[in-house]
C-alpha cells in the first residue's frame, strides 16, 4: 500500500527566506512521526503544507492518494486531515459543544443529534464531558487543547497534525494533553507531531525527524536519534534542549 | 447561580465585572426629558407647537423610512465592500479601494445632488444617443435617488468598519475553520463574522445615528423629510425659532433613542459571555 502522506522535494519561499529546501518525506498509515528542530527550521511550515494552510512553491504532496493541486482536492484533503494548533484556536463565541459540532454539521452534513452524539463521545474520550456547555474562555489551557483535539477528531480524520500542541501550556497541564495524544497513537492514528516533548516521542513515535534550515537532517527511531545522533547539527541542538 | 443570589446582601462588596447586569440605563431619563419637553410645549402653547408637529408629521415617516432602508442596504453593501478590500485578487481589491476613496472623498451633499440632478440627465443623454425610449422618458424618483446616494456614501465607511472588524479576528480562527474543511464562505459565516460583528457593534451604531442626522440632507433633493417639511412650514408661517427648535428636538429624540438601543445591544452581547 502506498504511504498515506507522500511529500516529494517541496520548496517554500517567504519573500527572500528559503523556508523549505527540498523536503521529501513519506509517512505510512498508522505511523507516528515527531519532528524536532530549532525555531525557524521549517518544521511548522512543513506541517502546514500537508493540509495546504501554507502554499509551497514547487514539489508535490499526495495525501491519501489525493494530490494537493486543485481547490477541490485541498478541501477534500482538509476533511481527512485534522489539525491541532499551538494556540488552540477554539471558536470563542461558541460553547465547547458547538465548537465540536459546527464543522460536523456544515461540512459533514450531519444532523444535530448525530453531531451531538459524536461530540459527547469525543469529549468523554478527552476527559471533559462536563464542560460541554462551557465557553472556551472558561477553560484552562489544557482543557482548551483537549477540546481542540476533540473538534478535529469529530471529522473522523485519517491523519492528525499537531503543531507544537503543548508549547503554550503551563507545565502542569502538558501531561493531560500528551495522555490524550498517547491514546490516539495507541489506537493506530497516523500522526505527525511538531513537538519537543521527548517523553512523548519515546513513548509513541515510530520515527523522529530532526530539521534544520529548511531541510531534514536526520531521521531515526526516537531512542536512537535522541541518544546517539549521527549528525553534528543534531548533536548540537540536542545538547541545548536536553 | 448560587453566587448571584448573594449579591443582594448589603455586606458584600461590589464585585467588579458585575456592574453591567444593572437593569436600567439612567441615560434613558434624558430621552424622556426631551420627549416631555416636546409634549409640554405642545400642550401649553398648541399654537404654534402643536401645529408644527402636525405639519411635519408625515416628514417624520419619510426620514425614518429613508434612514432604515439605507442602513439595511449599507449593512449588505459594506460587507461585500469589506470582502472585496480583503480579496486576494488584486483587481477586486483595487476596485473596492477606488470606490471607498471616491465615496469618502466627495461631500455627501454633492453626491446626493449628483444622483438626483446629474444622473437622470446622463441616462437621458444615453437614451438620445442610443435611441432607447425608456431612457429618454426616465424620471428620477427622489426617495430612490436619495437612498442610492446615501447608501453609496455610507457603505464606503461601513466597508472600512467591517474590514477592521474582520481583521481584528486572529488569523488562527480562519485557519482552524479551514483546516476542518470549511469553505471560505462557511468560515466567514460561522466563525469570523459572528465575532467581528460583536467588535464592530459600537461603530456601526454610530454610523446609524450619523446616517439618521445626515438624512436631513435629502431635503435638498425633493424628498419631503422632516427638515424639508420644516422649511415648508416656515415658508407659510414666519416662525423660524419655534419651527427649528421643534425640528431639532424631534431629531434629538430619535438619536437619543437610537443611542440607548445601541447601548443596550452592546451590554447584551457583552454579558452573553
Amino acid at each position: 500500500m502506498a504511504p498515506i502522506i507522500q511529500i516529494s522535494n517541496i520548496h517554500k519561499h517567504f519573500g527572500s527566506v528559503h523556508a523549505l529546501r527540498g523536503v521529501s518525506l513519506e509517512v505510512e498509515k498508522g505511523e507516528v512521526v515527531v519532528i524536532i528542530g530549532p525555531s525557524g527550521s521549517g518544521k511548522s511550515t512543513l506541517l502546514r503544507c500537508i493540509n495546504r494552510l501554507e502554499e509551497f512553491n514547487s514539489g508535490s504532496i499526495i495525501v491519501d492518494d489525493i494530490p494537493l493541486d486543485s481547490a477541490k482536492n485541498i478541501n477534500a484533503v482538509r476533511t481527512e486531515v485534522g489539525m491541532v494548533f499551538q494556540q488552540f484556536n477554539l471558536f470563542p463565541h461558541l460553547s465547547v459543544l458547538d465548537n465540536v459540532t459546527l464543522a460536523q454539521k456544515v461540512v459533514r452534513m450531519r444532523g444535530k443529534v448525530e453531531a451531538t452524539n459524536v461530540a459527547m463521545r469525543l469529549l468523554e474520550k478527552v476527559g471533559i464531558p462536563d464542560k460541554a456547555r462551557a465557553f472556551p474562555s472558561q477553560l484552562s489551557g489544557g482543557q482548551q487543547q483537549r477540546v481542540a483535539i476533540a473538534r478535529a477528531l469529530a471529522m473522523n480524520p485519517k491523519i492528525m497534525l499537531f503543531d507544537e500542541p503543548t508549547s503554550a501550556l503551563d507545565p502542569e497541564m502538558i501531561q493531560e494533553v500528551l495522555d490524550v495524544m498517547l491514546n490516539l497513537a495507541r489506537e493506530g492514528m497516523t500522526m505527525v507531531v511538531v513537538s519537543h516533548e521527548m517523553g512523548f516521542a519515546r513513548a509513541a513515535a515510530n520515527r523522529a525527524i530532526f530539521m534544520d534550515e529548511g531541510q531534514i537532517v536526520e531521521i531515526a527511531p526516537p531512542n536512537i536519534l535522541f541518544s546517539t545522533p549521527t549528525q553534528d547539527r543534531t548533536k548540537l541542538f540536542l545538547s541545548k534542549v536536553l | 447561580m448560587s453566587l448571584s443570589k448573594n449579591t443582594n446582601d448589603p455586606h458584600l462588596p461590589t464585585i467588579p465585572g458585575n456592574e453591567n447586569v444593572q437593569r436600567f440605563d439612567p441615560w434613558w431619563w434624558m430621552f424622556f426629558a426631551v420627549i416631555g419637553l416636546i409634549g409640554l410645549l405642545a400642550v401649553i402653547r398648541p399654537d404654534p407647537y402643536w401645529r408644527i408637529l402636525k405639519f411635519v408629521k408625515d416628514g417624520l415617516g419619510t426620514t425614518v423610512l429613508v434612514t432604515v432602508i439605507t442602513f439595511l442596504l449599507v449593512l449588505v453593501v459594506g460587507l461585500f465592500g469589506a470582502l472585496g478590500r480583503l480579496s486576494r485578487l488584486k483587481f477586486v481589491r483595487g476596485f473596492t479601494t477606488v470606490y471607498v476613496e471616491v465615496a469618502r472623498g466627495v461631500p455627501l451633499l454633492v453626491q446626493l445632488i449628483f444622483w438626483y440632478f446629474a444622473f437622470p440627465s446622463i441616462i437621458k443623454d444615453i437614451g438620445e444617443a442610443l435611441n432607447i425610449r425608456a431612457f429618454q422618458t426616465y424620471l428620477a424618483n427622489p426617495i430612490a435617488m436619495a437612498v442610492l446616494g446615501l447608501t453609496l456614501c455610507y457603505a464606503a465607511y461601513m466597508t472600512e468598519i467591517y474590514r477592521a472588524g474582520i481583521q481584528s479576528i486572529s488569523k488562527g480562527q480562519m485557519e482552524a475553520a479551514r483546516s476542518l474543511g470549511m469553505t471560505y464562505v462557511q468560515a466567514m459565516r460561522y466563525v469570523i463574522l459572528p465575532q467581528a460583528l460583536r467588535v464592530i457593534l459600537p461603530p456601526v451604531g454610530n454610523e446609524f445615528i450619523s446616517l439618521l442626522k445626515d438624512s436631513s440632507l435629502v431635503s435638498v433633493v425633493a424628498v419631503a423629510d422632516i427638515t424639508r417639511r420644516g422649511r415648508e412650514f416656515t415658508g407659510i408661517t414666519p416662525l423660524p425659532i419655534e419651527t427649528w427648535t421643534m425640528i431639532a428636538l424631534i431629531y434629538l429624540t430619535m438619536t437619543l433613542f437610537s443611542a440607548r438601543i445601541v447601548g443596550w445591544m452592546e451590554r447584551r452581547t457583552r454579558t452573553e459571555r
